[in-house]
């Protein structure tokens, strides 16, 4: 099988619970050895999915593939998936190694290779010297590394992680985002993360799916999911921006001009003339200055907040309207509260949004 | 707290402590009385009265019967609590909150009334085998037992173990039996332990359902104490009391007697 | 609303199969609580409201018209709160120090209130009689050190009525209070003591308060206990401390009135659930 050749494939899946629907015809197709985040907010599907996958919960339509096997009804302890769970769920009545050594022994393999196993599974998370610990006696972060053990030991086709590093303090949390991809990376598994935490999304994934209400609303790789979102909520979920509502005046080729309450502006989308839209343009983008060929506004600066490498500045921009500037400390002066000042930005990165799909 | 507080807390504890365990002791020393009138053994020991426990009159029968019944109804009991348990521990039963509620109530209510309720309804029905009577009756004394502390136990088991469980490989009958028996099996020792004692020492309830041939060994000592007591009663206390410190010292080993308090409230 | 109406049916199946599970589960129990509890309970009631002459309240009547068995009442309710009590005012402190003890004596304390919990009633109560003989050993202590000249006497008085009651169904009350106390937080008497509070005013505001759940649960199973204890009173005092409980006995057993012996019941019963209904209205209520 290539690398590049579907491994997971998940087909028109939908899953209701009574009136509500949770997933709404899933189709998402995933490469062998790819990190897939499925990002959210809650209740957006995601972890039905990752549940779906795993044979924890049975989707009402719709079909699931893994490694050239459909399994949409085989049971979870015969899809080889590996689960790496919010909880933990680790066992309480079993050490550290009983553990990891649970998904091999429930395979019957002989206990020689399940040591060997077991070992090395425990020295990729580097907790060899615990083996023979209580659970009850390891930290969270240990915890942590013990359920994703267990999890990789039985060299499962596809590993899912359920909000896995979310009971993490943030520091810990940001650590082990970089260890575990490469950790992944370096055992070529392939892996979808459930998260509600973009910073997560971004840092963890090759490709991430932004869901919402039981739909995947975009699936790229993360810098084409920030610099191109397709929606106003991926926009809104990912990163921040400067958002203005208009009217569309005219439509040309792909660009459009729209009449806002700060002034004209142009963004790219298709619209026909009259259509209400939002207006919007990553805060990087914005510059002090006004120049021509592109999108300007004016107002007085609202608030100013240092963050070490980057500066934001709010800007009133009247009737409502605010804009947000990312400025870095080589942008040469940053304004202070109160100054008035005009912004600019390319028209190449202003994207209009339909106004009703306002998350 | 002050010092005077915490003096009187001392106190009070290391004088409870000794008010419990003294009768206890007593009862140990009087059944190696030297003489039949409960003579502390300061003189000298006498193991005799072990030797006469076998020769009580009508003993062995309802030794026998009280193990028969407090064991099965602790077996039937754990089944059908576990289960019970289980339902409403999984949140999916509508009324469960009052359901639980219903099942360890019987804890509450005096021992009597229920034996006479039950000679009452007992006889509506027709039904007096006095065995089968007791079997019944004893389960609506072990029942809340079970209920309450696999209640509590289960309200502490995360279902998602069985999820790991089966995602590693086993089955859901698998994943049961390697995650959830080991992880309630505390709870199913001291459940187990203590729906057996109480069956087993219970007389308030069988004394309404017994008759003349079958009566439990609690109905048996009573008579026995009213009519004749000597120092083979002691004997006979103090090993029910050795038997009662096994169950607790193996518990122990098992569960830890803290873990016991948190969960017999 | 429409939508949803007609989607409804489409996961039924799955919700109704879980919901079936549990009802299976719940099933035997609730044959043995509803069929061999609520139902004979029902039919006791029932039963109090009848004699050989067919439907009345005379048992009633009898109970709660003639003084002798006001008196029996009285002696129930009076042998539940003596003990509740005492056993309260040993308790409370005790379980400040279990739950300060550590290591070795802790579990030597667990241990004596875990043995006498498990111990067999009748076995407690036999011991007593030992104890409290004429000829026994508390007496032949008190001669000893010269407390006493002649032995007192103790047994079938209600001292040793109170003393055995007492001591049977203390660890009832210890343990709910224990159950508590060792999961205070120390630093509530801490910041109660920072904003200014007297020891005196911490414990009445502050640990008082915190405790009550444990004190409640404690109240209400050792009075329920002790109201209806028929070993302890039979054994230890005897006809002259007849009892509700000793009385739906002897109705039942002797006297072969069971009309009037289920009234006697259905009024223990009363005190039982009134005891009950009390302490989950107190321990709901937020303090």
């Amino acid at each position: 099988m290539s690398e590049s050749s579907p491994h997971l494939v998940v087909r028109g899946v939908s899953k209701r619970y009574g009136p509500t629907t949770v997933l709404d015809h899933i189709d998402l197709t995933i490469r062998r050895g790819e990190l897939v985040t499925l990002l959210g907010p809650s209740g957006c599907g995601k972890t039905t999915l990752l549940r779906a996958i795993a044979g924890l919960a049975q989707p009402d339509t719709g079909k699931v593939e893994l490694a050239g096997r459909d399994i949409t009804h085989v049971p979870p302890h015969k899809r080889n998936v590996g689960v790496v769970f919010q909880s933990y769920a680790l066992f309480p009545h079993l050490t550290v190694a009983g553990n990891v050594a649970f998904g091999l022994k429930v395979r019957g393999m002989a206990r020689r290779e399940i040591d060997v196993a077991v070992d090395r599974a425990l020295s990729l998370v580097k907790l060899g010297h615990l083996a023979s610990r209580r659970i009850s006696a390891l930290s969270g972060g240990q915890q942590q590394r013990v359920a994703l053990a267990r999890a990789i030991a039985v060299e499962p086709d596809v590993l899912l992680f359920d909000e896995a590093l979310s009971a993490l303090d943030r520091k810990l949390r940001e650590e082990m985002q970089v260890e575990l991809r490469r950790l992944l990376q370096e055992v070529k598994a392939t892996a979808i993360f459930v998260t509600h935490d973009q910073d997560e999304a971004l840092t963890m994934s090759d490709r991430v799916a932004v869901m919402n209400k039981g739909r995947i609303e975009q699936l790229a790789e993360p810098r084409e999911l920030y610099l191109r979102p397709a929606s106003l909520f991926a926009l809104n979920f990912v990163g921040l921006s400067t958002r203005i509502s208009g009217t569309v005046l005219s439509a040309d080729n792909g660009k459009v001009d729209v009449e806002t309450k700060v002034g004209r502006l142009s963004a790219l989308g298709n619209f026909q003339a009259g259509s209400p839209v939002i207006v919007a343009a990553r805060p990087e983008q914005l510059r002090i200055g006004g120049e021509d060929e592109t999108n300007s506004a004016s107002g007085r600066v609202r608030s100013v907040v240092f963050q070490g490498s980057r500066t934001l500045v709010e800007v009133d921009a009247g009737a409502g309207e605010s804009l947000l500037a990312e400025l870095s400390g080589r942008d040469g002066a940053i304004p202070g509260v109160h100054d008035e000042i005009r912004l600019s930005w390319p028209v190449a990165e202003t994207f209009a949004f339909p106004m009703e799909a306002q998350a | 707290m002050t010092r005077a507080a915490i003096i009187v807390c001392w106190v009070m504890a290391i004088g409870l402590a000794l008010f419990l365990i003294i009768p206890l002791l007593v009862i140990a020393a009087a059944s190696f009385s030297p003489t039949p009138v409960f003579d502390l053994p300061l003189t000298g020991a006498s193991t005799r009265w072990y030797g006469r426990i076998g020769r009580l009159d009508g003993f062995w029968p309802s030794l026998l019967l009280s193990l028969q019944i407090a064991l099965l109804s602790t077996v039937i009991s754990l089944v059908c609590g576990t289960l019970a348990a289980i339902a409403i521990a999984r949140g999916k039963l509508p009324g469960a909150g009052i359901f639980a509620t219903a099942l360890v109530s019987p804890l509450m209510m005096p021992g009597l009334v229920l034996g006479i309720a039950l000679l009452q309804g007992f006889r509506a029905v027709g039904f007096t085998a006095p065995w089968a009577t007791l079997l019944v009756a004893h389960l609506v004394i072990t029942l809340p037992y079970v209920a309450r502390t696999m209640i509590s136990g289960l309200a502490r088991f995360d279902f998602t173990l069985i999820e790991a469980a089966r995602t590693l490989g086993c089955s859901y009958p698998g994943s049961v039996l390697r995650v959830m028996v080991p992880a309630l099996a505390p709870s199913f020792l001291i459940a187990g332990i203590f729906s057996f004692l109480a069956s087993f020492d219970n007389y308030p309830v069988s004394i309404f359902l017994a008759d003349v041939r079958t009566k439990t060994l609690p109905i048996r000592m009573l008579q026995y104490i009213e009519e004749a007591p000597d120092p083979t009663l002691a004997a006979l206390s103090t090993l029910i009391l050795a038997g009662t410190v096994i169950l607790l010292f193996v518990s122990d080993r098992v569960v830890g007697l803290h873990r016991m308090a948190g969960t017999s409230d | 609303m429409t939508e949803a109406a007609l989607s409804a049916p489409v996961a039924a199946p799955a919700v109704d199969r879980e919901r079936l599970t549990a009802v299976g589960f719940v099933l035997p129990s609730f044959v043995i609580i509803a069929g061999v509890f609520a139902l004979p309970l029902m039919l006791l009631l029932g039963v109090s409201f009848v004699d050989a002459n067919g439907l009345t309240i005379a048992n009633y009547k009898r109970l709660l018209g003639t003084p002798y068995y006001l008196w029996v009442i009285w002696n129930s309710l009076r042998l539940g709160l003596l003990t509740t009590i005492i056993a309260f005012l040993i308790s409370y402190p005790a379980a400040f120090a279990l739950a300060r003890a550590r290591g070795p004596l802790r579990s030597v304390l667990l241990a004596t209130l875990f043995l006498p919990l498990a111990a067999s009633v009748i076995v407690k109560a036999f011991a007593w009689t030992i104890l409290l003989r004429s000829d026994g050993i508390v007496n032949e202590t008190l001669m000893a050190l010269g407390i006493i000249e002649d032995p007192i006497r103790m047994i079938f008085t209600e001292t040793a009525l109170i003393v055995g009651a007492v001591n049977i169904f203390l660890p009832f009350m210890i343990l709910p209070i224990y159950a508590i106390v060792a999961q205070l937080d120390s630093r509530y008497a801490e910041a109660a003591a920072t904003l200014g509070a007297s020891p005196v005013v911490t414990f009445f505001r502050v640990i008082l308060p915190l405790t009550l759940p444990g004190i409640i649960a404690g109240v209400a199973l050792v009075f329920s206990l002790s109201v209806s204890a028929y070993v302890v009173p039979t054994l230890l005092i005897g006809e002259k401390y007849p009892t509700l409980a000793t009385t739906i006995a002897k109705a039942y057993l002797l006297a072969r009135e069971p009309g009037f012996g289920a009234a006697a019941g259905v009024v223990l019963l009363a005190i039982a659930i009134a005891v009950v209904a009390l302490s989950a209205r107190l321990s709901r209520e937020p303090k």
